[in-house]
């Protein structure tokens, strides 16, 4: 695997065939898990609700796994089936309510993959009771929140829309800088540039040379630079 | 015969909020059952019994008819009713409401054209018989005459199992013959519920496993039924029975759905009253005391083909899948597990209809045109279901405004939504105006749409509507 060695942009392989630990993951982003899927069983953290969490989905829909939203009642959905999500297998429960934890575990009988927005801070009881339900069916749970013993986190660290000038243009494409880290085999801190979304909707790795602008200085419609960042 | 109540809404089964049409059709059944006792509901709106018998009681097919008609004209209902021999001919005949005469259903069928055979309702379609269909009329065989006159034998070999029952439907015969041998045990599956349960969710959910319980029991014995007899007993010992048509068509989660329309339905009024009684404002309890047994009986056994069930909308639901929705369904309530269907529309929020688990999934505006005057790109990560509100200034501190003619007052500069703290906008694109409904003063609406890049990297959908700024949609 040429992933993580600073400089390359090739995305690494697959996961086996045959493998059933892992959930798939679009091919953009494999560079940023440890082992190129999202593990069963485990629970993924991504700083706050955005296009990352639909787009960490995306794949495993795509590939006929259900996947439930819960108290996320913004959920672009259109963004979300641009990305892949298969919108014919998402299950909406916009508020759960109080009970949330009964209807979170509820939901992970059913779907493989969960995407929850806790309503309120969860007690270590209630991440340990799901977390058990969690291996049990060997689910993933995708938080948008704060998790304490999440094994991954994510966060989309900077970002900056193409395609709007000065009362002209649309948006086009959004360039982010996604960083990755967590506990276990999780643990080295994995960065990468994406296209999230790109031009047709879709994640795409960007590569520093083809950034039409400097991320740290001025917005677009100033003079283009050239950033070395490292992978 | 066969009556029908074009008028009842029958599209969905799904539990409806305040339970009117379920109500209207209990009436609509309790009136006919005064006619016949041994009444079958197909779907809701159309119920079916053997005629013989009320029909020499009440003086003739004709008469009986009348009655029936003027009986639900009196309670409000355009009905319309059919007398054929056999089931599918009968229902056939009571979409013009005439009375097909005893051995004239062989020639009636033949007059029809074979898209009858697909069914009236577009949505109960079953693929396998719309492709049958389509092979029939390309084949020339355009009337059910032509497909009945094809040797049985060929029929058979060529257009297998759905083509055979298809055929025996043209002839006049029941779609299968029923099996001959009696059913060697009592093969209904009952629910007990100790204390009464007094909501509908969890007897809807149980009514699920049921049906899974007796397809099973069934399926083990190589037989499926052409109808299923739903009793709910409540605590104070009324008991609200319906036969259902089934054919073996009917999936789980389809049978609780039939369910659940019947519980909605009410207890059966007393005969000396006219109307169910309404249940109290608390929404899901069913009067008086909650139900205490469910017992669901399959009736009229035939062999089992092998038929797929029915499913609704295109995605297949496993059962696993349905039975965890059902189930945060009996916790929070029917609305409160959607399914997201894509559909058109111009504006961001239009653009996705959220349909509670368990109804057709069919969009609220249709995708299929072109909805010019949408914001094109890519589709917005947050859509926000109340817009909100926000305040946008110019360089000066003045709220930026659009003039009629589509003049902006002054570039953005600032942009303050509510909840967060102020951004400077870093690029900007529009007006686009939008004017939807001009033609009616109560719907009109005209707003101008912009999309508004921040400093922190995100970007904001917000539209100018009657001089307020309202936030959308968030690019995240």
């Amino acid at each position: 695997m040429t992933a993580g060695q600073p400089g390359s942009f090739a995305a690494p392989a697959a996961p086996a065939p045959g493998r059933t630990e892992l959930l798939p993951v679009l091919p953009a982003l494999r560079g940023l898990l440890p082992r190129g899927g999202l593990a069963r069983g485990s629970v993924v953290a991504v700083a706050e609700f955005g296009l990352l969490c639909l787009a960490l989905a995306a794949a495993a829909s795509a590939d006929g796994a259900w996947c439930g939203i819960a108290g996320i009642p913004e959920a672009g959905v259109l963004a979300a089936a641009a990305l892949g999500l298969d919108a014919g297998r998402t299950l909406l429960v916009p508020d759960p309510g109080p009970s949330w934890p009964q209807v979170v575990a509820s939901l992970l009988d059913g779907c493989e993959l969960v995407l929850l927005r806790p309503p309120a801070r969860a007690s270590v009881q209630v991440r340990q009771r799901l977390e058990a339900t969690l291996r049990r069916g060997r689910g993933v749970l995708l938080v948008a929140g704060d998790w304490p013993g999440a094994q991954l986190r994510l966060r989309v660290a900077s970002q900056r829309w193409t395609g709007l000038g000065d009362g002209h243009g649309r948006l086009r494409a959004r360039c982010a800088e996604v960083v990755a880290d967590g506990r276990g085999e999780a643990a080295m801190t994995r960065t990468r540039w994406l296209w999230l979304p790109g031009e047709d909707g879709g994640v795409a790795m960007a590569d520093p040379a083809d950034l039409p602008f400097d991320i740290d200085e001025e917005p677009p419609g100033a003079a283009p630079g050239l950033r070395v960042v490292s992978g | 015969m066969v009556v029908t109540c074009p008028d009842l809404p029958s599209a969905s089964l799904g539990a409806d909020p305040d339970r009117q049409p379920a109500r209207r059709h209990e009436r609509v059944i309790a009136a006919v059952t005064r006619f016949c006792p041994d009444v079958e509901v197909v779907e809701p709106g159309v119920c079916a019994f053997g005629a013989r018998g009320p029909a020499r009681y009440f003086g003739g097919e004709t008469a009986l008819a009348a009655r029936i008609t003027a009986a639900l004209a009196d309670l409000g209902e355009h009905s319309k009713v059919g007398v054929a021999d056999g089931f599918f001919a009968a229902l056939l005949a009571a979409r013009d409401g005439r009375a097909v005469p005893p051995g004239g259903a062989a020639r009636f069928l033949a007059a029809q054209p074979v898209s009858v055979l697909a069914g009236q309702d577009p949505a109960a379609r079953d693929p396998v018989v719309q492709d049958l269909v389509a092979l029939l009329n390309r084949l020339g065989l355009r009337t059910l005459g032509d497909f009945a006159a094809l040797p049985v034998r060929d029929v058979a070999s060529r257009f297998g199992d759905a083509g055979e029952g298809a055929h025996r439907l043209a002839r006049g015969l029941d779609s299968r013959p029923l099996a001959t041998r009696p059913p060697p045990a009592d093969l209904s599956a009952i629910q007990e519920f100790d204390p009464p349960e007094p909501r509908a969710e969890p007897v809807v959910f149980a009514a699920k496993a049921l049906a899974g319980r007796l397809h099973d029991g069934l399926a083990a014995r190589g037989l499926t039924c052409v109808r299923v007899q739903v009793t709910a007993t409540w605590a104070d010992g009324q008991e609200s029975s319906r036969r259902w048509r089934h054919d073996g068509l009917l999936s789980a989660a389809a049978v609780a759905d039939r369910v659940r329309w019947q519980l909605d339905g009410g207890p059966p009024a007393p005969p000396d009253d006219g109307a169910a009684p309404a249940p109290p404002d608390g929404g899901e309890q069913y009067q008086p005391g909650g139900i205490v047994a469910l017992r669901l009986v399959p009736d009229l056994l035939v062999r089992a083909t092998g038929q797929q069930l029915a499913l609704w909308g295109e995605t297949q639901v496993s059962d696993r899948v349905a039975r965890a929705a059902m189930r945060v369904q009996a916790m929070l309530g029917h609305e409160a597990v959607l399914r997201p269907v894509l559909g058109g529309g111009r504006n961001v929020h239009d653009q996705v209809t959220p349909v509670p688990f368990g109804e057709k999934t069919e969009p609220r505006l249709p995708a299929d045109r072109p909805w010019p005057g949408r914001v094109l790109g890519p589709a917005p990560g947050l859509v926000f279901s109340a817009a909100r509100a926000a305040e946008v200034t110019d360089d000066a501190g003045r709220a930026v405004t659009v003039s009629g003619r589509c003049a902006v007052s002054a570039a953005p500069a600032r942009l303050a939504v509510r909840g967060e703290p102020p951004q400077r906008v870093t690029g900007w694109a529009g007006p686009w105006p939008l004017s939807e409904r001009w033609w009616d003063p109560s719907a009109a609406w005209r707003r101008a749409r912009f999309q508004l890049a921040t400093e922190d990297g995100r970007a904001w959908l917000a539209v100018l509507q009657d001089g307020r700024w309202l936030i959308e949609a968030g690019y995240c």
